[in-house]
């Protein structure tokens, strides 16, 4: 679905921001965008969405050069950003304005999706509070049936039972020929979520591995002490939380903070168990 | 699917558009009739009034042609300076750039609301206000004493739409500058793409800093091209007035052209 061939970007041209990078993303997947602040998460989201243009490299998003804007790419991608607007009118005359630009808009699902959120229908756009305009575009993203749906730190602003059922939505929402692409510092909000983690560093892709390969090659589990056998640990209230290699297969929960934590820390040690 | 214009989508952006621009455009268009109005009953000649006669001995309706040049272009290039203002915001430039309408119906929305829109309707609104102001003048003129004689009338006081039809240079004027106002709103739409923040002042500023130049080097280049040379005036029969014109409007309509194409180039280079 999208294809990123030595892609160079940067702001500034004596300052870049990706440095050929490459990477492929298919449909099918929750991918999880996790990096420092300033390591170009959401700049990537941009450059896949065409908001800004690569300096060099190729992009290409379901047959597409983003960069071109065409109204065939426009219609399949949803993008969520992390500040957006939202013009001072009522849902439904939001809904008769934009949604005929998707013409497989689902409006079911979006009334749907709007009662599972607790928006009520009849408000006006401006005098919601942030988390329910939050919602709302989600809702209105997801019912668009954009093949690509791009979210930036989507659950910034949402309480805790909204930051449940947006999981549960999210989640419910994967289908086969959709790619899921989620950027979030807030790690513990995509438990379960995700299927695969891209985590960038250094003006390029530090990982990218699916969840079941990270648990496949790696365990995260609660140590008293520490041997040469840790490739990373963090102290905690009764010993230690470590990254180990998986010799013995055995079963673990990936604790996103923590490998995120030990990628960076680590950058080295993990190269050879990914590449 | 067609991916450079499709006009099922064109109306749609601009049903759209409309929804956002609308409310504040027609407020607008009300602020504007209320100028117009006051501007009026201030000015036209009332029986009570003294001085209500021209120099030609006609009813004095000569405000309107400042109001009509002066409240005409600050409305016009208002209206287009702010219509792609709000893209300086990050939000609104995504909200704006993901609808899924190509960057040449946007742009085609963009000269609809700026140059044509916006146009057409301060046109009918000055008509509309002007020929109400004429009518009634024209309907009470037996109320107006000219030189103090009471039987005498003054002469029917005439729109401006109809001094357009009517009078030949009126007419002529009116055909050769027809792309003056486009012209302006070309120039205040490109400053609302080009710029980020404070749109109308720095397209301004820019605009005068270009037109001083502009002017400075063809003044120098005149006086150096002409320098040891003697100034011959030809009779009034040789001077090319039409001619004039005719490169008046070439010029305001290639320039309107160039700056049209300036800001869709810019549109589409948007980031954000």
């Amino acid at each position: 679905m999208i294809k990123i061939d030595n892609l160079n970007f940067g702001y500034n041209k004596h300052k870049p921001l990706f440095r050929n990078m490459s990477m492929q993303l298919s449909n099918g997947h929750i991918y999880g965008l996790l990096g420092k602040n300033g390591a170009g998460k959401s700049t990537l989201l941009k450059n896949l969405a065409g908001l800004v243009y690569a300096q060099s490299g190729t992009l290409n998003v379901m047959g597409y050069n983003p960069a071109k804007r065409q109204p065939a790419l426009l219609e399949q991608i949803c993008f969520i950003p992390e500040e957006f607007y939202l013009p001072s009118v009522k849902i439904d005359s939001y809904l008769k304005a934009n949604a005929p630009f998707y013409k497989n808009f689902n409006h079911s699902y979006f009334a749907e999706l709007l009662k599972e959120f607790d928006i009520p229908a009849s408000n006006k756009l401006i005098n919601m509070s942030y988390g329910q305009k939050k919602k709302f575009i989600i809702a209105f993203g997801l019912a668009t049936q954009a093949k690509l749906v791009i979210m930036d730190e989507p659950t910034n602003g949402l309480d805790i039972p909204s930051k449940a059922q947006f999981r549960k939505i999210m989640a419910s929402a994967m289908t086969e020929d959709r790619c899921i692409i989620i950027s979030t510092h807030q790690v513990r909000d995509l438990d379960n979520l995700i299927d695969t983690v891209i985590m960038l560093d250094e003006n390029d892709v530090a990982l990218k591995a699916s969840v079941e390969e990270i648990t496949e090659k790696l365990t995260f589990k609660k140590v008293k002490e520490i041997d040469d056998s840790i490739i990373y640990a963090e102290a905690s209230l009764s010993g230690y939380n470590a990254v180990l290699p998986n010799y013995h297969n055995e079963d673990s929960k990936l604790d996103m903070e923590l490998l995120f934590n030990a990628i960076l820390a680590e950058k080295i040690k993990f190269k050879p168990l990914f590449n | 699917m067609n991916n450079t214009f499709n006009i099922n989508r064109f109306g749609l952006l601009l049903k759209r558009q409309w929804l956002d621009f609308g409310k504040i455009y027609l407020i607008s268009l009300m602020a504007i009739i209320g100028i117009v109005i006051g501007f009026y009953a201030w000015n036209v000649p009332a029986p009570s009034r003294y001085n209500n006669y021209d120099s030609d001995g006609n009813l004095d309706m000569r405000f309107r042609y400042g109001l009509f040049l002066i409240l005409g272009f600050i409305f016009i290039s208002v209206v287009a300076s702010s219509y792609f203002a709000l893209m300086g915001q990050k939000s609104r430039a995504i909200f704006e750039l993901m609808t899924p309408a190509s960057t040449f119906e946007k742009f085609l929305g963009a000269v609809f609301y700026t140059a044509i829109l916006s146009l057409a309707t301060y046109l009918v609104l000055f008509y509309l206000v002007d020929l109400s102001f004429v009518k009634y003048i024209n309907a009470h003129l037996s109320e107006f004493k000219v030189g103090g004689a009471k039987t005498t009338f003054p002469k029917a006081a005439e729109s401006i739409s109809a001094q357009i039809v009517n009078e030949e240079n009126y007419r002529n004027y009116f055909l050769h500058l027809i792309a003056i106002p486009f012209l302006v709103t070309s120039i205040f739409l490109l400053g609302s793409v080009y710029f980020n923040r404070f749109h109308y002042i720095k397209t301004a500023i820019s605009v005068m800093i270009f037109i001083g130049a502009a002017s400075y080097i063809i003044y120098k280049s005149a006086s150096l091209l002409t320098r040891n040379m003697v100034s011959v005036h030809h009779g009034a029969h040789q001077n090319k007035e039409d001619l004039a014109f005719l490169l008046i409007f070439l010029v305001t309509t290639a320039l309107t052209l160039i700056f049209w194409a300036i800001a869709y180039v810019r549109l589409k280079e948007k980031e954000v």
